[in-house]
């Protein structure tokens, strides 16, 4: 497959997500479950021979959504609660909801769809010993769930191998997101997050075999040397695309994230344990600088200077959910470091209902013009 | 040699404004018209800016467009965001000012610059009126007289009230209740201009809070704003002569950088 093709199928992927899911379940004659937001144990969903997808909301006018959540939830839950609502997801064979924040906590607890929702909890203080063994029965209790409700029984050897599969899915992820970051002409700040949103809508067995082929040719074409500035994009998520659209227009190419939506979610393994359920579980208790995962020394903050560094970016953009608490509480931290370390930093806001984004427009071009 | 003219337009949310400039920098002509984008208020103030100057749109040479309608100015041969244009202009005319607050129709933004006028960094209010000139002009409504009566009220407060500063529509009902329990309009005046600088202070603190302090923007044309700055930063604060067009002129020295440097 040509380079062109594998970018235009993966973008299209990324813009009609319920006809990829439909297709790659149709395929691989698997069902699919859902997945709200961050972190969930993709794993077992796959090993018990289905499809994750991820629920990240969407641009949404909110018209029922406010009935069961706070104005002040964040706006990537009271988009996913409107689709819910509006049974957009009720084709799924299950949801998984983790509890990482208030906000998702709650969520859990008051899902309006008609599949069967699986609300579970992350500990937060991973150095205690029983974080771990909390986890192991928290994903225990998942894969029982699955099982009851799918008629299946899942194996130690799919779970193994599924942990197999998504530990080289996230390997090879890595080595995209450097490779592009040479290549910002042809994998553009939009492309980039709609390839990688793609994953989130397709068995990871077939995405995996895209990544790995466009990861190829990318290294086969001569580096760029885009005049572009360089910017490192940090926070939840980066949408809608009229957001993203703006940064190519004012000439700064996304060179690197730390995003859940996007980086974080490919940051760690799962190492090599006894059983699967332990691996997965090490994962969560392994994963660092990240807002939803307590993080008493604040080793994000340091992950970011490292980062920026890294990819000699020209500046940091913190995309912020509105009303998300635990992205909040990092700005004033990180906009203190950032200014002892002289990396120009913008913070803008992030509201899945917004349909315009002059405001966002205007800092946009006000930093480009003067980073 | 003939003269060489350079336009500044800044179409904000309620204003327009024009600046013509020539080659040694001097400011031809001015206009402001208080409509501004979605209205004929970007035309009029082109028209007005030509008026009487014997010039037209075709001797000049180079137009930056600024403002949240500049995308609305087809012949502009720029667009340059109205927070660089402001840091540009207030450079032009007060070579000190390091700490811009501009309060507009509908933004407010807090500025720092360096001493050529660029913008080390900026912050900008969230989506909400309060705190904006928009927020006093409905506070004049509420109150029954002109916006720019209220400078005058402000003066005579003895006892001033505290008005919310985290959003216009309770501000609004709040502002309801104190006139029906017959507070003194004065009194009530004074809490708007101090509501407007609280919401600018949270802005203000994240900058490097370096001197000399600078308001520009249509509500730096409100003494009583200007005090309130004054008393909560307890500082003097310089103000623009013509505060409003402001972001104009920096457009207008944009033009001129790329006219004159360009040859
Ligand atoms: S965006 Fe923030 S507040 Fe909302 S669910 Fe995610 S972590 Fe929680």
């Amino acid at each position: 497959m040509e380079i062109n093709n594998i970018i235009d199928y993966l973008v299209k992927s990324a813009d009609f997500p319920g006809k990829t899911i439909k297709e790659s379940c149709k395929k691989n004659n698997k069902e699919a479950v859902g997945c709200v937001a961050p972190y969930a144990p993709e794993e077992i969903v796959y090993a018990a021979n289905c499809i994750p997808v991820g629920i990240w909301g969407g641009q949404v006018e909110l018209t029922k959504a406010r009935t069961y959540l706070p104005a002040f939830a964040c706006s990537i839950m009271q988009s996913i609660m409107e689709y819910e609502i509006r049974g957009t997801y009720d084709f799924l064979k299950a949801v998984l909801i983790p509890a990482v924040c208030d906000t998702l906590k709650c969520f859990g607890q008051k899902w309006k769809g008609t599949s069967e929702a699986i609300p579970f909890v992350f500990p937060q203080n991973r150095e205690a010993k029983s974080a771990e063994a909390f986890l192991e029965s928290e994903y225990k209790y998942i894969k029982n769930k699955l099982e009851e409700i799918l008629g299946i029984t899942i194996t130690e050897k799919a779970l193994q191998d599924s942990i197999i599969l998504y530990n080289d899915y996230r390997a090879e992820m890595r080595k995209f997101v450097e490779i592009a970051s040479v290549h910002t002409d042809v994998i553009t700040p939009v492309i980039r997050h709609k390839i990688i949103k793609s994953s989130y809508f397709m068995d990871k067995k077939d995405y995996l075999e895209y990544i790995k082929e466009l990861n190829k040719k990318l290294r086969l074409l001569p580096a760029n040397n885009s005049k572009n500035k360089r910017i490192i994009v940090t926070g939840i998520m980066l949408e809608p695309d009229g957001i993203i659209e703006y940064f190519e227009k004012y000439g700064m190419d996304i060179v690197g994230d730390d995003l859940t939506h996007e980086s974080r979610q490919f940051r760690t393994d799962a190492p090599f344990s006894g059983s699967a359920l332990n691996s997965l579980a090490k994962r969560w208790t392994n994963h660092n600088a990240c807002s939803l995962a307590f993080d008493p020394y604040k080793e994000r903050i340091q992950y970011l200077v490292d980062l920026a560094n890294h990819y000699k970016a020209d500046g940091l953009v913190i995309a912020l959910m509105k009303f998300c608490d635990p992205e909040e509480y990092d700005v004033p931290l990180i906009m203190e470091r950032m200014k002892k370390e002289n990396i120009p930093l913008l913070v803008i806001e992030i509201d899945q209902q917004a349909k315009s984004f002059e405001q966002i427009n205007t800092r946009l071009l006000s930093f480009a013009e003067n980073m | 040699m003939k003269d060489r003219y350079y336009l500044g337009v800044d179409v904000g949310s309620a204003s327009s404004k024009a600046v013509i400039i020539n080659q040694k920098k001097e400011i031809i002509k001015t206009s402001v018209i208080q409509m501004g984008t979605g209205t004929s208020g970007p035309k009029s103030v082109i028209d007005n800016v030509f008026a009487d100057t014997g010039l037209t749109l075709g001797d000049i040479k180079l137009t930056v467009g600024t403002g949240y309608g500049r995308n609305s100015l087809k012949f502009a041969d720029k667009q340059i965001s109205e927070i660089s244009c402001h840091a540009k202009g207030i450079n032009y005319e007060l070579k000190n000012a390091r700490t811009v607050l501009d309060i507009g129709g509908q933004d407010v933004k807090a500025i720092s610059i360096n001493e050529s006028g660029m913008v080390l960094n900026f912050y900008m209010n969230d989506k909400c009126a309060a705190g904006t000139g928009r927020f006093l002009e409905v506070m004049a409504r509420i109150l029954g007289v002109k916006i720019d009566e209220l400078e005058k009220l402000d003066e005579s407060s003895k006892n001033p009230v505290t008005v919310s500063s985290t959003c216009t529509v309770f501000a609004e009902s709040e502002v309801i209740s104190l006139l029906s329990q017959e507070t003194k309009i004065e009194d009530i005046t004074r809490g708007i201009h101090n509501s407007i600088v609280t919401r600018a202070l949270a802005l203000l603190y994240k900058t490097n809070m370096e001197e000399d302090f600078t308001l520009t923007g249509g509500v730096a044309q409100n003494k009583g704003v200007i005090r309130a700055l004054e008393r909560a930063l307890n500082k003097k604060i310089y103000v623009a002569k013509k505060p409003q067009l402001i972001g104009a002129i920096g457009a207008a020295i944009f033009a001129y950088e790329a006219g004159e440097e360009r040859g």
